[in-house]
């Protein structure tokens, strides 16, 4: 059984050694289309990283290839200090409770209630409860993300930010460790954009994950990530705080800050 | 949301069960109609030619369907073996000198073997015997015989067409049917010959009832053949025996008088259906007397031979004899 | 390759959905076992299917039997009615109109909904969550489809029966009773069972391509309705090619 933790979360500026991450030299090509090609990155626990890049670039790649829904065709990639790539099934499941994954299309299953979209993750990972305490958990999620009264709705009845809301919940059910967010305010008008990006940094505070935004909204990232890396030609091209990169003249990098 | 649930899985438990009961009570009915389940038995029958018969094919027994072809199997070029399989029950109604046939099932439906009764107290089919095939005539033969028939009512036809016509050419003929007096003449002719009839059937009445005399006289001898003082019985039996000529005079004058009853009978308006029914028991009686006075003639006559031999009664018979030569001589003389 | 385009693509995707089909079978028989979810595709694809399969089939009955009449009187052997159209709806009518039926539903409906749950990610999410989506997507629903065609085959084929009595009660009387009777006297085993086995063939073939049709549905709404399209058209055509398969494998078998 998965509880919360209750580790107090240690301030970002302070360099936390451990990463929770680690990429190193990735190669994916899908035919002749090299889509990342040496790619590393490392996220330390504790830390907001987003990868910055254009559409096409390989961002949504790099992060199912963490999660195992891709292959790399080499490099390595350590989550949580289990190499991902050469994991079984089973082995791999137990890495996937730990990381939420909230996909750019919600991915809210249809045909369920909003609360069996949230209850479907901890009975696929056969989390024991009792009825009452998984209602209680649903419950007590979406409290988090403010939806507490569309436990019975189904997702078709949801607007895009409220659905958007109810995937966050559903990657936050299982107290993840870490969160791999895939272009979150993607299809959102700003204003919501910037409640999704708040409601980002709230759980983040409140679930003391690690995440890893993929993104190219530069509002969204600007307000979530403490670093940012650079997703160009397929390898990490820059990496540095938004300040940072801003103060870059790389045209390549300076295009996104235009 | 769990209620709904189990709500949907016993609604789809009840479709799936309907589904699997109409399966299995279509099978079943397929099945007893062709005996699958029940407790069957195999006989055997073979043809020259089955015409389309093929398993599966119904069988009746007197028009009821009591099993079904199992299997046709080709013996030799003229002869092929239809293994048939009969329900358990029939067992007990299906002789071994029951005969089969092919037949169809309406005039174009399947195929099926009929089995016919054949004769009364032969014993019982077992398990595997073969029956006899009763020949019938197949459409074919049916159709050929049809065609030598019509050729038959052709000319015969035209025989009865000549024949009508000389018929009506003929003078001769047309004028004895139109003879307004000869009909009486047949009526009375008619009326005679039954008034004779019902005297000899009287006749043979009265014969009857004189027969009858005769057996009782044999029982009179039996008597005769324990008791030696019996002698005196016996002489008044051959009396009695050579009265029987005085008696016929009696029987003609009875059989007359029956003659006139029956006269009445059918003035009375009883009918000559009345009359014939008696007529046909008078004959059956008439039979059956004949036959008696034959027996116990016979009869009479071993006794009688019987008694000769006694030696009780061999002074009477020799007594007897003596007397019948005298009396033919007599007789002689007086001639 | 000196074959046309359309053949390289036909050729590409036959080959493609072999390989979908072994998956099936290299995945479906291997715990862990989505059995509630199997149950309830069973609801879905079963009995929610029976209403319009059930109408299809009363109104098969009806129609044939009355088309049939005018034919059999011709020759006189009106009486025969029942038997032919016994023979007709069991061994033929019965399971083909409602697989296609079934195709057009079921086929359409997999197709879409697997389609669509791909291009939202749901698939992608549902492996997240710990779930084999292969398993619990498409093996469930190519099972229930092979478990449930015959079941509504068998219903709709007595549905039809029904609405045949009904038919020949238009313009004749004859008792319930009797009417059975001829129908099943009629019939043997060897009309019922290869047209019960091959339903689970057609069941399967529809399920199947419905899955393999929706899971690799390209991307955007109009992938999906391409994928939904295609599962039909395909999945009827496997019907009547089965079909065809099967009367002659029982034709060499010598069951007809």
């Amino acid at each position: 059984m998965e509880t919360v933790q209750e580790t107090i979360r240690p301030p970002v500026h302070e360099k936390v050694q451990e990463p929770v991450i680690t990429i190193r030299h990735l190669y994916k090509s899908f035919g002749a289309n090299k889509v990342l090609a040496d790619f590393s990155l490392e996220l330390k626990k504790g830390e907001n990283v987003a990868v910055l890049g254009k559409s096409g670039s390989g961002k949504s790649v790099l992060i199912k290839c963490i999660i195992g829904l891709l292959k790399p065709d080499s490099g390595e990639i350590n989550v949580l200090g289990q190499p991902v790539a050469n994991l079984d099934h089973d082995e791999l499941d137990r890495i996937r409770v730990k990381v939420g994954f909230l996909f750019q299309s919600n991915a809210l299953y249809d045909s369920m209630t909003v609360r069996e979209n949230l209850e479907f993750p901890m009975r696929r990972h056969w989390i024991k409860m009792t009825p009452g305490e998984s209602s209680d958990r649903v419950m007590e999620t979406l409290k988090n993300v403010g939806l507490a009264h569309t436990v019975d709705m189904m997702p078709v009845e949801l607007s895009g930010g409220m659905r958007k809301r109810i995937a966050l919940a559903r990657t936050l059910i299982l107290n993840p460790d870490i969160m791999l967010y895939d272009e979150p305010t993607t299809g959102l008008d700003p204003i919501t954009g910037k409640e999704i990006s708040k409601l980002m940094m709230e759980v983040g505070e409140k679930y003391n994950t690690s995440s890893l935004i993929i993104s190219h909204d530069m509002n969204c990232i600007r307000a979530t990530a403490d670093r940012i890396v650079m997703l160009i030609d397929g390898k990490c091209y820059a990496d540095g705080s938004y300040e940072e990169l801003k103060r870059n003249n790389d045209p390549k990098v300076k295009q996104f800050f235009e | 949301m769990m209620a709904k649930r189990l709500i949907n899985n016993v609604k789809l438990g009840v479709f799936v069960i309907a589904g699997l009961l109409l399966l299995i009570l279509a099978l079943y009915m397929i099945g007893r109609d062709s005996n699958l389940f029940g407790k069957n038995f195999e006989l055997k029958v073979q043809f020259e030619n089955v015409q389309g018969l093929t398993a599966g094919n119904n069988i009746r027994y007197a028009g009821i369907q009591v099993g079904t072809v199992k299997k046709v199997k080709i013996v030799s070029d003229t002869l092929i073996e239809v293994t048939m399989l009969i329900d358990e029950k029939m067992k007990a109604f299906i002789h071994q000198t029951d005969l089969v046939s092919i037949s169809t099932d309406g005039l174009m439906g399947n195929k099926l073997l009929n089995i016919t009764p054949g004769k009364d107290g032969s014993p019982l089919v077992k398990e595997g015997d073969i029956l006899q095939v009763k020949k019938v005539a197949s459409t074919e033969d049916m159709m050929e015989t049809l065609n030598r028939t019509n050729n038959n009512i052709a000319v015969i036809s035209d025989d009865i067409k000549r024949t009508v016509q000389r018929i009506n050419n003929s003078e001769a003929l047309w004028k004895i049917l139109e003879e307004p007096t000869l009909p009486a003449y047949l009526k009375e002719s008619m009326a005679h010959i039954r008034e004779a009839a019902g005297k000899a059937a009287d006749m043979a009445n009265d014969l009857s009832a004189i027969v009858n005399d005769v057996k009782n006289g044999k029982g009179s001898l039996g008597a005769i053949l324990t008791d030696t003082s019996i002698a005196k019985n016996l002489d008044q039996a051959v009396v009695k025996i050579r009265s029987v000529g005085d008696h016929a005079n009696e029987l003609a004058e009875e059989l007359s008088a029956m003659t006139q009853g029956v006269k009445n009978d059918i003035n009375n308006g009883k009918g000559t259906v009345n009359a014939l029914l008696k007529d046909s028991l008078m004959a059956m009686k008439l039979q059956s007397s004949l036959t008696n006075i034959e027996q116990a003639t016979a009869a009479f006559n071993e006794n009688m031979e019987a008694l000769k031999h006694n030696f009780l009664l061999r002074g009477y018979f020799r007594k007897l004899e003596k007397q019948k030569k005298k009396d033919e001589a007599a007789a002689s003389v007086k001639k | 390759m000196a074959l046309p385009k359309t053949w390289q693509s036909f050729l590409d995707e036959t080959g493609d959905m072999s390989r979908f089909t072994g998956r099936f079978f290299a995945q479906g028989f291997k715990p862990r076992y989505e059995f509630s979810e199997f149950i309830h595709q069973c609801f879905i694809i079963g009995f929610k299917s029976l209403p319009l399969i059930g109408l299809t089939g009363f109104i098969m009955g009806l129609v044939l039997t009355m088309q049939l009449r005018p034919s059999l009187i011709d020759y006189g052997v009106e009486s025969q009615l029942p038997a032919m159209v016994g023979i007709a709806i069991v061994r033929e009518i019965g399971p083909v109109v409602t697989a296609l039926i079934f195709a057009g539903k079921i086929g359409s409906s997999i197709g879409a909904e697997l389609g669509s749950m791909k291009v939202t990610e749901q698939i992608d999410a549902m492996e997240v969550s710990g779930t084999n989506p292969f398993k619990y997507l498409v093996v469930t629903r190519v099972l229930a489809a092979t478990v449930m065609l015959p079941v509504l085959v068998i219903l709709s084929d007595a549905i039809s029966l029904y609405g045949s009595y009904l038919g020949v009660n238009i313009r004749a009387t004859t008792s319930f009773q009797l009417f059975f009777k001829q129908v099943f006297d009629a019939l043997s085993f060897s009309d019922v069972w290869p047209a019960v086995i091959k339903t689970f063939f057609f069941g399967f073939a529809v399920g199947m391509v419905g899955c393999y049709k929706g899971y690799n549905s390209r991307k955007g709404t109009e992938g999906v309705g391409r994928s939904a399209n295609s599962a039909v058209v395909v999945s009827s055509l496997l019907v009547f090619i089965i079909d065809l398969v099967v009367v002659q494998v029982t034709d060499l078998l010598g069951i007809n």
